[in-house]
């Protein structure tokens, strides 16, 4: 178990720049979880760390150890791919024992590792078969044991249940969850799934075009997203985004509408004002806040909530209704959130006007 | 094929009443018949008819009679055949190892060049497109004598003295062997090529994580996932060597076989047999033992490399 830091960690491609300097500290034992889209450099970094690509610029340190020019192997870290990487040629015994290549273990200590890991991830049954013969889910725990039977400083994730259907993803995500917390090992998980993200993480990391935006716990990055790409990316549905223009006191809607804005959001003429769809439910509004009307266009029911598109000048404003109250589509619709569930952006730079 | 049912459909006819599934098979079955007929007509008539004839004495100026298995007696008791027999072997067990060994090393070290990968590959598979007669010539050429040939100057150089090469008993059948060898090689380096590339990275990069040398990750990783591409070339190269004639019928046209048939495979003494001595029937004989050697050869190297 170690700390993982990266020190103004920058990586390039011939002329182009895919990790611009980031820094992070990652504590021991801590699950940290890199989100963002496909191409925004949160592979990249992680495969810096296991050691797979090499480093442009900047510093690694695992456990405090500077990681830069050691090789993979040198690093005593475990990684888990997308694609699971165990080989069909061997049996699941044969394949998690591979994690203890290089371990000066004598033949019955590995075996009873493999045995041990194998009881963890309930695949003693399977020890003698052919990856062939497994499920998707078998295999992925197959590699989750490859990692875990050397004990290493850290776990390396990158998108490992990417290939799994819908349903196993969610168990698996409980699985490694639970895993973390029996084992306590520093834990970086690679997703572009914002849900993984958010149910799994101590901490998340936004990444975006090779940069942080933003670090901080599953809930905190929800109150408090920095800008409107965390705002839209941390959270399902997609936050809602109203342009208003600020005048004294308030800030006129341009669907129609003002709203009051507090002081410290109010620094900028042309804002954004951001409203959750599970803050923007149909009720009269008799406490200050958001308000707006329109015509119902899409109606998605949940079963627990009934998701609500409506559409008020050219705009598509989605809110939420309670499951079994399920608009009509075509009915009009007034939908409203509290003033103290609101969000404020800068139109400009797009940055976060007010924490609150 | 729609039409077809339209049209039948609306006249009420036999095919309208045909359920789905036996239209699709009478459709099968009609597009696999002209392969079919062609297959039976060219390959399988042939072939049995090899066997009967291997039976007789036909020797194209008198009718063919039936003798038994008298053919292959005086096949079995013929020194000649026995020497062919030898050399052909000699072709399969040196040629598919060495063949296949320089070709992995060419395609495993290929697989990591970027620059001028292409062309690199390209210039390997030259060979292969080449006529076999073309390149035993200039391969004749090389094995010449001081000054003409190539080798041996190179050789007198180095201060080495001069090889016979083709006019040895010796030293002929592996200097027919080496241009047969080379010949083969650009094939072979582009299946063992996409067999390298169809071996996901990751397995790579999980096996350097995990600890492994890169002769162990060759060993353990690359090998057993290859073994697909390499019973397929063994076999292929092994029935290559077994069936080669135009190297060694080219490169010694004044004295086809090597001096002493040193260098004289089984479907060159049956070439001989067939159309310099006529004897038609004595040549099928040869055929089928051939075609015998080539099957029991062909299963057990797919019976040994087999997936256990």
């Amino acid at each position: 178990m170690a700390t993982v830091e990266l020190d103004r960690l920058v990586k390039r491609y011939g002329q182009t720049t895919v990790v611009h300097g980031i820094d992070l500290s990652i504590r021991d034992g801590e699950f940290v979880v890199l989100v963002g889209p496909s191409g925004c450099g949160k592979s990249t970094t992680l495969r810096m760390i296991a050691g797979l690509e090499e480093i442009s610029g900047g510093e690694i340190r695992i456990g405090g150890r500077v990681v830069n020019d050691l090789q993979p192997r040198e690093r005593n870290i475990a990684m888990v791919f997308q694609n699971y990487a165990i080989y069909p040629h061997m049996s699941v015994a044969d394949n998690i024992a591979f994690g203890l290549y290089r371990s000066k273990l004598s033949k019955s200590e590995k075996r009873q590792r493999v045995e041990q890991a194998a009881e963890t991830l309930g695949l003693s049954q399977l020890l003698d078969r052919r990856p062939s013969a497994l499920s998707g889910g078998q295999r992925q725990r197959v590699a989750i044991g490859r990692a875990m039977v050397r004990d290493p400083a850290a776990f390396l994730f990158d998108e490992p249940l990417s290939n799994l259907d819908a349903q196993l993803r969610t168990q698996m995500r409980i699985e490694i969850k639970r895993l973390h917390h029996r084992l306590g090992t520093t834990s970086v998980f690679v997703t572009h799934d914002q849900v993984e993200a958010m149910t799994m993480a101590d901490r998340i990391v936004v990444m975006r075009d090779g940069r942080i935006l933003q670090v901080g716990t599953p809930l905190e990055l929800y109150e408090n997203p920095v800008d409107i790409f965390t705002a839209r990316f941390i959270g399902s549905p997609t936050m809602n985004l109203l342009p208003a223009s600020v005048r004294e006191g308030g800030a006129d809607l341009t669907l129609g509408g003002s709203v009051q804005v507090p002081p410290a959001a109010a620094t900028s003429a042309d804002i954004l004002i951001g409203a959750r769809p599970q803050d923007l439910v149909p009720s009269s509004p008799d406490v200050p806040g958001l308000t707006v009307s329109g015509t119902v266009a899409v109606v998605e029911t949940l079963g627990s909530e009934t998701l609500v598109h409506i559409e008020s000048a050219g705009q598509t404003i989605i809110g939420s209704a309670p499951g079994r109250q399920i608009p009509q589509i075509g009915e009009q619709l007034t939908l409203h959130a509290p003033a103290e569930r609101l969000y404020y952006f800068d139109t400009a730079t797009e940055k976060a006007l007010a924490a609150r | 094929m729609s039409a077809v049912s339209h049209r039948e459909a609306a006249s009420g006819g036999l095919w309208s009443r045909m359920s789905l599934g036996q239209k699709q098979v009478i459709w099968a079955w009609s597009f696999l018949a002209v392969p079919l007929v062609f297959y039976v007509v060219i390959r399988f008539w042939p072939t049995f008819q090899a066997f009967y004839l291997s039976t007789t004495d036909w020797t194209i100026t008198k009718p063919a009679a039936f003798v038994g298995l008298e053919n292959y007696w005086r096949l079995f008791e013929d020194p000649l055949f026995w020497q062919v027999f030898r050399n052909t072997f000699l072709y399969l067990i040196l040629g598919t190892p060495i063949s296949l060994l320089i070709s992995f090393v060419v395609a495993y070290y290929l697989d990591r060049v970027r620059f001028m990968h292409s062309f690199i590959r390209a210039l390997y598979f030259l060979p292969f497109l080449t006529t076999a007669a073309a390149m035993a010539w200039v391969w004749r050429w090389f094995y010449q004598p001081v000054p003409i040939g190539v080798i041996n100057d190179l050789l007198s150089s180095l201060g080495v003295p001069q090889q016979p090469f083709l006019r040895s008993t010796t030293q002929a059948l592996p200097a027919v062997l080496a241009p047969a060898v080379w010949a083969g090689l650009g094939f072979q380096i582009i299946i063992f090529l996409a067999g390298l590339r169809a071996i996901p990275v990751t397995y790579y990069e999980a096996a350097r994580i995990d600890g492994l040398s890169e002769g162990a990750i060759l060993r353990k990783i690359t090998l057993p996932l290859l073994k697909p591409t390499l019973v397929f070339l063994v076999v292929f190269s092994s029935i290559g060597f077994l069936r080669i004639f135009d190297q060694v019928y080219n490169i010694n046209t004044n004295d086809p076989g090597g001096p002493l048939n040193s260098t004289k495979p089984l479907v060159l003494m049956i070439y001989q047999t067939a159309f310099s001595s006529y004897e038609m029937g004595y040549a099928a004989a040869q055929t089928v033992v051939l075609f015998v050697i080539l099957l029991v050869i062909s299963l057990v190297q797919l019976r040994l490399m087999r997936d256990r």
